[in-house]
């Protein structure tokens, strides 16, 4: 692989492992995913699914192997990396006690932004939540904690947006919502999403991902997938239960 | 310096808006020196209080920091906000000193609360063998080495299932040397012995030693613990 092709792709992920005790949670697993791709990751529950997502956005170590995403090692260059990488989660990772407000104020610090309050006054517009800015998180439904978790993991700018099953628990209007923030910024950034949901997976992805036991299945190209032969290789997979 | 400010800034407006830690830990001391006035109701007045008064204080000190520690990783951990801090590019280190000296500034505010009503309690009308200006230093020396090395095992405890047994299990034994050297210079104050003095520096100066070994080793361990 030349350097200009490095440079070209998000991800880079090579023989990747992690184990948890005798448990393999990832077990060799390699793909390459080019700038501004969305991968959706299917599989079933145990499947390392959620291992992968927290490796490559170094909130743990793999045991073999080496990732890289935007070109930076996620061991070596975790710091640096963690200024490009946005993460948003079933889990908020909001502190209910703060406001709006003071939650994005909070992050803006960690993140050293110029400015703060020019963007967190632009995101709270975006996701429609300025007139609630002075209101505790824990005030607020499962539908608005989310678009303020999207607010938090776009308030850097990230160049990639990890998604961990970012749907669930959401009622169909803040599906929607949710859908069209993403939309809104889904030309400026890479995304990697776990998601359970085949459809919703398929219609947002560019490359789509199946894991299972720990092993990619299944690794292609949007264009090329046939949707028959994908429900019937997840369906299998989902059989396969954990690793 | 912003990092580090903005996490401990966080810490205490979410405490002074929540007031959780102080009040459990304002409460359960105040309790603590209920028990001890009634434990030692019946000991007699030729019972001479003044030569275990620091014990009973700093057991009061240990106990209470222990609830005030368990919950100041809880609930970054409950709301997966734990994870939010490691995603931000920020030193490890850094957010253990936020969290530390979080935990400090409320060891301290209910040693504040504590301390004249265990005087109140136990010590009005004695005489203390020391001056009272040498009582506040073992006070510092311990409570630094309390929010310090508590924030690291409590990080350390946060993440195994029964936390609320594991963080005392590791804590005191791990304590024991900064705890000893505590009331040694504590009772050296209030009973003045003979020699009161060295013994009074002699102690001081281990604790303050255990505290910079102890928080240098938890500033270098901190990456690797927070992140297992």
């Amino acid at each position: 692989m030349t350097d200009t092709q490095a440079t070209d792709l998000a991800l880079e992920v090579r023989d990747l492992s992690r184990t948890f005790g005798a448990r393999k949670a990832l077990d060799g697993v390699s793909f390459e995913l080019p700038r501004g791709a969305f991968l959706s990751i299917f599989g079933p529950n145990g499947a390392g699914k959620t291992t992968m997502l927290k490796v490559l956005s170094t909130l743990t170590s793999p045991a073999k192997g080496t990732a890289k995403v935007m070109g930076l090692d996620v061991v070596a260059d975790a710091v640096e990396l963690r200024e490009r990488i946005g993460f948003i989660s079933h889990n908020p990772l909001l502190y209910p006690d703060l406001t709006a407000e003071e939650n994005l104020q909070f992050f803006a610090e960690l993140y050293c932004l110029d400015e703060p309050e020019k963007r967190i006054k632009e995101l709270l517009q975006a996701v429609e939540l300025d007139h609630r800015r002075l209101d505790a998180v824990r005030t607020f439904s499962r539908g608005m904690t989310q678009r303020l978790s999207i607010a938090r993991s776009l308030l850097h700018k990230p160049d990639v947006i990890f998604l961990d099953e970012p749907y669930s628990g959401l009622d169909p209007h803040a599906m929607d919502i949710l859908d069209s923030l993403i939309a809104q910024v889904r030309d400026q950034h890479t995304f990697v999403m776990i998601s359970h949901d085949l459809q919703k997976g398929l219609e947002l992805c560019s490359h789509a991902l199946i894991l299972a036991k720990g092993k990619v299945v299944l690794f292609e190209e949007k264009e090329d997938i046939d949707p028959d032969v994908f429900a019937d290789t997840y369906r299998r997979t989902v059989g396969m239960g954990v690793s | 310096m912003r990092q580090f400010r903005a996490i401990l800034k966080k810490d205490i407006v979410m405490e002074l808006r929540t007031k959780e830690m102080l009040t459990s830990m304002g409460l359960y001391a105040v309790l603590v020196l209920v028990v001890y006035e009634i434990a030692l109701s019946q000991a007699g007045s030729s019972f001479d209080i003044l030569r275990i008064a620091a014990g009973l204080l700093w057991l009061a000190i240990i106990f209470t920091s222990l609830l005030g520690l368990n919950r100041s990783l809880v609930h970054e951990k409950d709301q997966g906000c734990l994870d939010a801090l490691l995603l931000a590019p920020v030193d490890r280190p850094v957010i253990f000193f936020g969290k530390a000296i979080g935990n400090l500034i409320f060891l301290s505010v209910v040693e504040v609360i504590v301390l004249p009503l265990f005087y109140f309690f136990f010590l009005a009308g004695k005489p203390l063998g020391g001056p009272l200006w040498m009582l506040p230093l073992p006070l510092i020396v311990g409570s630094i080495g309390i929010a310090g090395v508590g924030t690291l095992l409590a990080t350390m405890s946060v993440n195994t299932t029964g936390k609320d047994l594991i963080l005392p299990v590791l804590f005191i034994p791990v304590m024991f040397p900064l705890l000893y050297a505590s009331v040694a210079a504590t009772s050296a104050v209030l009973i003045g012995d003979a020699g009161y003095v060295q013994v009074f520096w002699q102690a001081v100066t281990l604790g303050a030693g255990y505290d910079a070994i102890m928080i240098l080793a938890a500033y270098g361990l901190y990456e690797f613990i927070i992140g297992a």
